[in-house]
This record gives structure tokens, sequence and C-alpha cells, in this order.
């Protein structure tokens, strides 16, 4: 008995609080829907399988820039997010795209996040005129597929190379460079793109293929070697070296060039980007001071991080790709207040036409929809940290 | 003319440089190689058994020197005397943890099949068995990823021949190399030890007849050898950093050597240990560093070709 009273005399109190609280927000609320349509933005990308984090990364970047745009009481209509999971899977993505298709509210999507998904999915958002804004998909064959929806705020796979050439040989003044690859299709793709920049910007190239080893998960080779082929690279006389690859194995190649007494400028690709880099290289002190780009910015923003962590929970430093979701949400956002009617043509359109400051960089789209400018960042590592530079 | 000639000078000065770089680095694999091979070769003579997992006990050794380090040196930079204490301990605890592995190992793994007189194919398949769980174990509980190893000194060129540097790091590993070889060969040819390793490699059924107790004499033989491995991984690691894979292909070569120098061969692993990681080493300035291990193993069919038993020959009950 004396129980039930206090459960009454709970829920009395609950529901007055209730009273006095919900009205406020209610009114504002019902008078702001009323008068505003309200669209959805989709996401299309993995939120379950072996890739989910990149996901959930990419996601409550979207989510954020949703919430801002909502609660900053400018916009003529409201917006919703809803998410497609694609597992990044490009079986998969076809039926989540015309899930989306299908969604009438739905104006645009960011993503799909995955390259083999993006190109699935492409042709049901084309044929629905769906603007999709990949912050994350960097297959070259993606822009010039002849999908005058797709746009992605991020540098595609060919530009990473060139790129780093021009910084290491125009801006670091490097007139010899010593390009390494590790022997797979993604290190000797770089460094076959970068030597061949680098000859072009007039520096005096040699390359050699040093396979990745045993002690690595992507290799064959032994790791013994790592001190021939850092004499050899010493032996070259260059006043700098590419290694086109992955962290561990350059992790292990650092501590043989320091051995052999290289004191050249280092560079190395987002493969190469990796807190597990410093972890893995003996001495630790060899990976001071070399150079790794990436197409991704990290945020250095530090409203965006703490927001961006209220909302996920986790820190917002190492959530790959969630600046560039963020930019992309607001793209489309952006594109779609210069519309006075909202249509999916409509905001394909206005994306071609889009200029705009973002987070990591200036959004602006290439007519094949690729971002324009410079979109590669450095980084260099300081004292065992990786800190970011800025964009080449 | 002149000019030509100043180029030839230069281009000869740095073939010259690069000659003597790779020598050293490939004396100082080729005592790795050596220091696992003895492992190899010990346990051959007396078993005649491949402990394919002696890999696993290089990699133990690898990571107990990895913990001693990260625990006695933290973000010190040691110097002197310290440097000298520390790599002392990082060999011995290396030693010690790949002598209890390959004692575990020879209990668990290979006594069990000796007392059932099982065949040999089944100790090629409990060693491979023994492999797999122990690196996968490693790499279940250190992660599976390379893990830098603190340094006990600052690596520097101390001296140089002909030009090329010598590092600190490649003068440990020689004198720890030699001292290790010494001793081993005085173990074998003097000790009462040696003598019952001796007997039971050359016949273990006589051996056993003259009262050489020869479980005793294997338990031996694999503690000896693996002690040699687990301070060989702690050296290896001291260059390269430690992860559970690390013992696969240094042990792999270290075989290779093995069978170079004359499987059984103690002094022929060491032999052919040195030759392997000399020869690979210098073989970069012909072919690109991705051709090493095609040198390696085209090195070891060319020599069992004209020569199957090895440069030395297949003989530790005879030899040492």
């Amino acid at each position: 008995m004396k129980l039930r009273l206090n459960k009454t005399v709970a829920a009395v109190a609950s529901s007055a609080l209730l009273l006095m609280a919900v009205p406020a927000v209610g009114i504002a609320s019902a008078s702001g829907a009323a008068s505003k349509p309200s669209y959805t933005i989709g996401y299309e990308g993995p939120l379950s399988g072996g890739n989910q984090q990149l996901g959930l990364n990419m996601v409550f970047a979207v989510q954020l820039a949703i919430n801002q745009a909502n609660a900053s009481g400018k916009l003529p209509f409201t917006l919703k997010l809803k998410t497609y999971d694609d597992q990044g899977d490009p079986t998969i993505s076809p039926t989540q795209a015309q899930a989306a298709v299908a969604n009438k509210s739905l104006v645009a999507i960011v993503g799909p996040a995955f390259s083999g998904a993006t190109a699935a999915a492409e042709p049901y958002y084309k044929a629905a005129h769906i603007a999709t804004v990949s912050p994350s998909a960097t297959r070259v064959t993606l822009a010039t597929s002849g999908w005058n929806n797709f746009f992605r705020v991020v540098a595609d796979d060919g530009v990473q190379g060139p790129a780093d050439a021009n910084y290491l040989v125009k801006k670091l003044g490097k007139t010899s460079v010593y390009v390494v690859n590790d022997g797979t299709s993604y290190g000797s793709g770089v460094a076959s793109a970068f030597a061949a920049q680098a000859t072009t910007d007039g520096a005096k190239v040699s390359t050699a293929t040093v396979p990745g080893t045993t002690q690595c998960q992507n290799g064959s080779a032994s790791s013994t070697e790592y001190s021939a082929a850092a004499t050899q690279a010493v032996a070259s006389g260059a006043s700098s070296l590419f290694y086109g690859g992955y962290y561990c194995d350059l992790g292990l190649f650092l501590g043989a060039l320091q051995s052999a007494g290289f004191t050249g400028a280092i560079m190395s690709d987002d493969g190469a980007l990796s807190p597990a880099l410093i972890q893995g290289t003996t001495p630790a002190s060899a990976a001071n001071g070399v150079y790794l780009t990436c197409a991704c910015a990290s945020s250095t923003n530090k409203t965006f991080n703490s927001q961006y962590q209220a909302l996920s929970h986790f820190s917002a430093a190492n959530a790959t790709y969630a600046p560039e979701s963020y930019d992309a949400t607001n793209a489309i956002i952006n594109a779609m207040k210069s519309l006075k009617k909202i249509t999916r043509a409509g905001i394909v359109t206005a994306l071609h036409k889009l200029s705009m400051k973002g987070m990591t960089k200036v959004i602006k789209f290439q007519s094949n929809g690729n971002i324009s400018g410079s979109a590669i960042y450095v980084n260099q590592v300081k004292n065992g940290k990786i800190v970011q530079l800025g964009l080449e | 003319m002149g000019g030509f000639g100043h180029y030839l000078a230069s281009h000869f000065d740095t073939l010259r440089l690069e000659f003597w770089s790779l020598f050293v680095g490939g004396v100082a694999n080729g005592f790795l190689y050596g220091m696992v091979a003895v492992g190899y070769t010990l346990v051959y003579g007396v078993l005649r058994l491949i402990n394919f997992a002696h890999s696993e006990i290089f990699m133990s050794g690898g990571f107990a020197g990895y913990f001693v380090m990260k625990a006695l040196i933290g973000t010190s930079v040691p110097s002197g005397f310290a440097t000298v204490y520390l790599i002392v301990i990082g060999i011995v605890v290396g030693g010690l943890v790949g002598a209890i592995v390959a004692t575990i190992l020879e209990r668990v793994a290979y006594r069990p099949l000796r007392r059932r007189n099982a065949p040999k194919l089944a100790y090629l398949i409990s060693a491979i068995g023994a492999s797999y769980f122990l690196f996968n174990m490693a790499g279940k509980e250190f992660g599976r990823y390379s893990i830098s190893m603190p340094q006990p000194y600052i690596n520097h060129p101390v001296f140089k021949i002909f030009g090329a540097p010598v590092q600190l790091y490649y003068i440990v590993i020689l004198i720890a190399g030699v001292i290790m070889f010494l001793g081993l060969d005085r173990i074998v040819a003097k000790t009462k030890l040696g003598r019952s390793i001796r007997a039971v490699a050359q016949d273990a059924e006589t051996a056993s007849l003259m009262g050489v107790n020869i479980d005793r004499t294997i338990a031996m033989t694999f503690i000896v050898g693996g002690a040699l491995g687990g301070a060989a991984g702690f050296l290896f690691g001291l260059g390269t950093g430690v992860v559970y894979t690390m013992g696969f292909t240094p042990a792999l070569k270290a075989f290779t050597a093995a069978v170079l120098g004359g499987i059984g061969n103690l002094r022929g692993a060491m032999i052919g240990g040195l030759l392997l990681g000399v020869v690979e080493s210098l073989s970069v300035v012909f072919v690109q560093a991705a051709y090493i291990d095609v040198v390696a193993f085209g090195i070891l069919v060319a020599v069992l070709l004209f020569r199957p038993t090895g440069i030395l020959g297949e003989r530790l009950g005879r030899a040492a």
C-alpha cells in the first residue's frame, strides 16, 4: 500500500513536470513543423560487419551536421537522417540504394562509403536523380563513369602519388629521390605515380622494389633484406626517399635506414599513416621526421571534436573520414539552402555550382564530381607523434 | 678523359663502400642465422628430426627480451656499463625462456611420440602443429602487430671498415655470437654432456648400453639449442622489433644454413649461417634487394646438387 502510494506520488510529480516542460518545447516544434517541410538525407555505408567502425565514424558526423543545421533555426525546412547499411559490400549496396530511392522524403545521400559499393549503387541513384556525396570512395573511375549525380569530397587514388612528388620536390626542394615500393598493387601504384611526377618535376629518380616481409601481414620476404636495401638507398646518394607501402614494413625499413646512416627526408602514403608505425619502429626515434600523406584529414577543430565526441562517445581524433562526412553533409545542406524549390534533381544541379568553405578544404566540385584543388593532407612524425601539417 | 677517370674512381668508391657496408650487415645476419642453425643441427643430430617449432623458440626469446627491456629501460636512454648489463640480461633472459619453451616442446610434442616409437612423419606434423599453436598464441596474447624494442643504447657507427660504418648493434651481435659459438663448441667437444650428445648422435642404442641417459641427453640438447635460439631472438628483436611471426623467415634461413653447412654438423651450422648471411647480402651489389630470398635458396639448391651432405658433411657424432 505504501509502495503503491509512493508510485502514485511519483507518477503525479513526473506528469506535473512533463506538463511544465513539454508544452514549451511542443509548441515551438509544432509551430515549426507546421510551416516547415521535412526532408531526409540518407547515409549509405557499412554499419555492421567488419568495417562497421568506419561507418560509425561517418554517421555521427552526418548526424552532427544535421543537428547543427536544424538547431540554427535558419533553415526553411527540417532535416532527418536515415541510414542504409550496405556493409561496404557491392552485392548489398544495390538493394540499399533501391530502398533509398523508394523513400519519397529522401533528397540526397552522403556516401556510399566504399568504392565497390558506390559503383554498384550509382546506376540506381542516377536514375532517380539523387545526388551522392561520398566522404571516402577513392576509386579513380567513379568520376569517369558518366554519373552526373556523383560527387566526392576526398581526393581520388590517382592524386596522392603526384601530389606527394610535388610536395617533396617543389616544396621541400629535394632534387633526388630514391623511390621504394613494397611490391603490393597499392604500394607500387602509389610509388610509380610518385616517380613519374617527380621525374616531370625535374628530380633524379631511382627506384627499387623491397617486398613486404613475414614480420608483417602482407608479405613473404625476410626482414633481413632491409639492411641491404637501406645500404643501397644510402649508396644511391639520394637526398630523399619515398616509400609506397604500409606502416609495418616501413617501420622495419626506417630502423635499417637510420642504422645505415640515411639522413635524407623520408615520405610515405596513407597506407603508412598509423600510430602503429611509430609503435613498430625500432628504435622508435627512427620514425621522427617522416612525412605521411593522406587524402583524409584529421580534425583539429576543437568545437567539432567536442561536439562529435558528445554525440558518438568516442574521440574524433581517430575517427577516419568523420571530417569529410561532416563536409559532405554540409555540402548537401548548403545546396538545399540555395534552392527555392527542393527537388532531388535540383540538388544535383546546385551541388555542381556549390562553393563553400568546408572544415577540411574548400568544397567545390569539378564537372565530373571530383573535388577541386589540392586535397592531400601532409602529416609529419614529431617526437613520436603524428602531427598534421596541412594541405600539400 | 680526366673527367671520366674521376667518375670511374668516384663510382668505384661508392661500390667499395656499398660492398663493405653490405658485408658488415651480412656478417651480422650470418651470426644470427648461425645461432639459430645450431639449434636445428643439435636436435637433428640426436633425434634425426627437424624441429620446425624452433622458429617459435626464437620468437619466445624475442618477446622475453622485449618485456625485460621494457621493464628495465622504460623511457630512459642507458649508456656505458648499463648498456652492457642490459644486453647481457636480455641475452640471458631470452636464452632462458628459449630453453624453457624448448624443454616444454620436447616434453609435450616429441617425448610422447618417442615413447610410442611413432614414425618420423608424426614428429614433423607434431612440430608444425606446435609451431602454429605457439605463434598464434603469441599473436593472441601480444597483438598481431610489430612492437618496437626499447633500446639499451643509442645505435651509432663505432668504427669504419674500408669506409663502411660498423654499427654498435652489429658489434653486439658479433661479440655475443663469437662467445656463444666458442662456448658451444667447447661444450660439445670437452664436457661430459658434449660426449653424451655425440654418443647419442652416433648410435643412441649403444650409448644407452654404455650408461648414457638418453632422455636426459635429448632434453639437454633441446635446452642448449633453445637457449641459443632464444638469445638470437632477443638480438634479432633488438634490431627490428618483435612480432608474433618474427620467427618464420629467420628460422627458415637458419634451417637453410644448417643444411648448407651439413645438417647435424655443429661447425657446419655456424659456417653455413655466416656464408648465407654474407652471400645474400652481397648479392644486392648485382641484383635488387627483392631477390635476396631467391639468391639464398638458389644457393641452397646449388650446394645440395653438388654436395648433398652440405659443405662440411653430416657428422655431429664425429666432428667437434
